[in-house]
């Protein structure tokens, strides 16, 4: 116990001051309540450690014994790559070191229904659908990382479609990171919000496009899907190699409401994704599908929760993930079905593909189910390349490398190509290309 | 140290509760007979003195004063998916004996007669005599071996067979190797207390390249109210031998809970092969949840040599708690560790079991058969690990758990845990949660069967896979006390 103390005190030290630099600003009254209020649960969570069951296998001690700063400049240096990513025609909203750059956003062709408004403004014209939204999950239940970004949110973007508006343009929301001198911290928060009957595509990136820059991204998305409507939401995160990140993802299903979820990780040094989802209406579909590509001795964690708490929903779930070098994967799937979630369908499924020698893979798929009529799978797989198939494109002149190659591309085709929108099948390829490669 | 008007009393309850309710658990029965026994508490004192009272070298008792020590320092822990109260330690009586025990009989005829009464009506005759079918049993009643049978005929091919306290007599040298190298004191909460007081068990020894003759058996029984069961089994298989063993339990109906800590330490050499069955019938408390037996159990096996083989066999029908997990530490090159089980839950039972395959040498394989099935209100949760070591090349996984929902109160959980450590492993999980098929159900009845009848059949087919691994015997006994408890909670 003494060690958590010793280790961590850095940790929670370094946010109190920042903390309370921010609280002497001019913000809304309500804002600098749910600051106040947050800052002294963070207090009393404080950083996990290995012995929490939901850190088991990702130990944050290499986060803690760095001290973190705000950003101060949101200039970019490497302008080339990023306008490489991103496409000028859809709408682009781009954070450069978590401040919003105008110079390089496009919100010029906004279609009619989509209200998108950075999030100081936000808090004061749309205060009662923001408010309604953060009363949809429980404080109580809130994690260290939530409550942080919570106490230090200062920029971020609302996006609200309104009922019955179908968006076909791709919603691009980009937050890269550039070199800065000092480890700075960035806390990106998004707020979605798909009123009745409405659809709509959002790809959330965080990137970088240098190798040595060490900061920590705390990012906290709440995404509310209402009747009928969907939402096909795409997180991408392709850090440093010198990166942490935790990012939090909410999901709140109302009757009907379909939420497509993929979330795609290469690089970082150690990166965390919780994706929450709320299964809260007759009749909706929940999908949480992921990828992580990773080397070197990077980190992906992936941490979902499902909670059925109506019948006759549907969840899927498939994570799979490549690892090389001596890389290490962390999975755990929670289901929760309560006892009036009769007619669940529900299914879960984790696949690791490992090449290298050295790679590591935690997976702790759990079902907590108390409803009878259900159904409810899941499963965990873990394995090398098939050598009956290496061994057949080897017989055509095909090196083995190639061959690996191949086979692992077959591999994440398999997901990639569940994804709709082309224009995030293209840049998601373009992430996954140098992991890829490196095999 | 007679028995306090107390104690009667809620004796007498209990008999009066057995007649009412018997159908639902046959054995919860009492046997009125005179007990020696220890007052409430523990120390070092207590410690001390169950030693002496067995006649231990000081080896023995040093170590019982170790693990004693060690638990003094450790919390009972509670990270299980249940809840229980806390226990009080210090209110259960931590060695109670038939009183006409002696500490060596030469024959079963000396045996205080209505002992051997209690295990006839519970379907154990302990009299050689009578016994046709070739299964050699050490029979524990409360803290004591009150009998091993058949141990002339297995003295012949070598084969040692005898209660934990007449091992630590005869053969010093073997327990001092084998006891606490699979499980140590200092392992976990129970394991530590089960060290400091364990009373008595199984003793097992198979000399090299023999194979047990006989499938040797143990019967568990407690008896005394405020009391607890620790026992301690110890089975070591020498070189290219092979043994099956098989381990049943009961318990009378009381009202108050009661602790059975038990320690299961298993040793197989190269070549050798330990098949452990279990079926548990534990006492699991009323409707409404009061009583039943807490049964915290440490069971592990080593494959100590190469091509060894462990295969743990379960059948949980009782007890109000049961948390336990048999583990197999795959260390000998292409060892095999397997598990089956099948836990049943009703009432108001809580189940978090499963089981740890810890692989560490090469080529070493593992396969977990779990069938969980929950009625009433109760709690069935498998809990597992399978954990792949760096020097396990080439180890290889698989499992399965599959749990069965028999009405909206109950709830099945499943948290496997897999660590693999080496790129060369390949594993597979898969689980799967469903309530039983109405048209499977339909079918069945539009053949006449009744719905008892058809859910009796389905639930056998269920546990199928976990049944054929089970000796003859002791299928037939399974099938039976899976039926008898699903009576009336179908419906």
């Amino acid at each position: 116990m003494i060690s958590k103390i010793e280790e961590t005190t850095p940790f929670i030290k370094n946010f109190e001051d920042v903390a309370q630099s921010l609280l002497s600003k001019n913000d809304p009254l309500w804002l600098k309540d749910i600051r106040q209020k947050s800052l002294s649960r963070f207090r009393q969570l404080g950083l996990p450690t290995v012995r929490d069951e939901e850190w088991k296998y990702t130990n944050l001690s290499p986060i803690a014994k760095n001290i973190f700063h705000l950003p101060t400049t949101g200039q970019i240096i490497e302008k080339e790559a990023l306008q490489k990513y991103i496409t000028q025609a859809e709408i682009n909203i781009v954070f450069v070191n978590g401040i919003f750059s105008k110079e390089l956003s496009n919100l010029k062709n906004i279609p009619k229904g989509v209200t998108i408004l950075p999030l100081e403004e936000a808090f004061q014209k749309e205060e009662t659908t923001f408010k309604s939204i953060s009363k949809k999950f429980d404080p109580e239940k809130e994690t260290t990382f939530v409550v942080l970004n919570k106490t230090l949110q200062t920029t971020g973007i609302f996006i609200k479609v309104a009922a019955t508006s179908i968006i076909n343009n791709l919603i691009h929301i980009i937050h890269v990171t550039s070199v800065a001198k000092d480890s700075i911290v960035t806390f990106p928060r998004t707020v979605i919000s798909l009123e009745k009957s409405s659809e709509a595509t959002v790809l959330e990136s965080h990137v970088a496009f240098s190798d040595d820059s060490t900061y920590l991204i705390n990012a906290l998305t709440d995404i509310v899907v209402e009747e009928n409507a969907t939402l096909h939401y795409t997180k991408a995160q392709k850090e440093s190699q010198k990166a942490y990140a935790v990012t939090n993802t909410r999901v709140w299903q109302e009757r009907n409401s379909n939420f497509n979820g993929m979330t795609v990780t290469t690089e970082g040094s150690i990166i965390r994704n919780n994706l929450d989802i709320i299964l809260n209406g007759e009749g909706a579909t929940g999908t949480l599908d992921g990828l992580y590509s990773i080397y070197k001795s990077q980190l992906v964690d992936n941490h979902t929760m499902v909670d059925h708490r109506v019948p006759n929903c549907q969840s899927n779930q498939l994570y799979k993930g490549i690892l090389n070098d001596a890389a290490h994967a962390v999975f755990n799937g929670k289901i929760f079905v309560r006892s009036i979630a009769q007619k669940t369908n529900s299914y879960q499924l984790n696949k690791n593909l490992l090449l290298g020698k050295k790679c590591l893979v935690d997976t702790k798929p759990q079902l907590e189910i108390s409803a009878d009529d259900v159904k409810c799978t899941h499963g965990a797989t873990i394995g090398q390349l098939n050598e009956d198939e290496i061994f057949y494109l080897r017989s055509r002149c095909i090196d083995k490398r190639t061959a690996t190659k191949m086979l692992a591309r077959g591999f994440v085709d398999d997901l990639l190509n569940t994804i709709k929108s082309d224009s995030i099948h293209q840049k998601m390829n373009l992430l996954l290309e140098p992991s890829l490669s490196a095999l | 140290m007679s028995k306090s008007t107390d104690e009667k009393l809620s004796n007498e309850r209990t008999i009066e509760e057995n007649s009412l309710s018997s159908k639902d658990y046959k054995y919860g029965f009492y046997t009125d007979i005179e007990t020696d026994h220890f007052p409430k508490g523990l120390s070092e004192k207590v410690v001390a003195m169950i030693s002496e009272k067995k006649n231990e070298p000081s080896w023995m008792r040093e170590w019982r004063l170790k693990g004693y020590r060690h638990w003094v320092t450790m919390k009972e822990p509670h990270w299980p998916n249940f809840n229980y109260g806390p226990i009080d330690y210090q209110g259960v009586s931590y060695y109670s004996a038939p009183k006409k025990y002696n500490e060596k009989k030469n024959s079963l005829d000396e045996v205080d007669p209505e002992l051997l009464k209690t295990f006839e009506k519970l379907g154990i005759p302990l009299t050689e005599q009578k016994r046709l079918s070739g299964v050699a049993v050490d029979a524990i009643f409360d803290s004591v071996s009150v009998g091993t049978t058949h141990q002339s005929e297995l003295a012949k091919v070598g084969v040692i067979f005898c209660s934990m306290t007449e091992a630590i007599q005869h053969h010093p040298d073997l327990v001092k190797k084998y006891l606490g190298s699979v499980v140590p004191y200092s392992d976990n909460f129970f394991a530590a207390l089960n060290s400091a007081v364990f009373s008595d068990g199984s003793f097992c020894y198979i000399p090299k390249g023999v194979r047990c003759p006989l499938e040797l058996s143990t019967y568990f029984r407690i008896n005394a109210a405020e009391s607890g069961q620790f026992e301690r089994t110890l089975i070591v298989a020498e070189e290219s031998s092979y043994v099956s063993y098989l381990e049943g339990c009961t318990a009378p109906m009381r009202d108050k809970n009661q602790l059975h800590a038990a320690v299961v330490e298993l040793v197989t050499m190269d070549n050798a092969e330990i098949k452990y069955s279990t079926v548990q019938n534990w006492y699991s408390g009323d409707k409404e949840g009061r009583g039943g037996i807490y049964n915290f159990v440490t069971k592990r096996g080593k494959c100590l040599g190469k091509n060894s083989k462990i295969s743990w066999t379960q059948v949980e029908a009782g007890s109000a708690i049961t948390w336990k997990y048999p583990s197999v530490i795959l260390q000998g090159d292409n060892s095999i560790g397997k598990f089956f089980s099948v836990a049943l839950t009703n009432n108001r039972m809580q189940a978090d079991t499963g089981t740890k395959m810890i692989h560490i040498g090469k080529n070493t394989k593992s396969t977990i058969i779990s069938k969980g099935i929950s009625t009433d209100e109760s709690n069935n949760n498998y809990r597992g690990m399978v954990k792949i070591m760096p020097s396990a090349d080439g180890a290889r996984n698989f499992s399965q758990c599959d749990s069965m929902l028999v009405g909206n109160k109950c709830s099945a959980n499943t948290f496997p845990y897999i660590e693999v450590k080496n790129s060369t492993a390949v594993m597979e999980h898969e689980a799967s949660t469903s309530k039983i098929n109405a048209e499977q159900l339909f079918y069945l009845r539009s053949r006449g069967l009744d719905l008892e009848g058809a859910v009796s059949l389905i639930i056998n087919g269920f546990c199928k896979e976990v049944f054929k691994e089970l000796p003859m015997e002791f299928a037939v006994e399974a099938v039976k006390l899976l039926e008898m408890k699903l009576e009336g909670s179908v419906g």
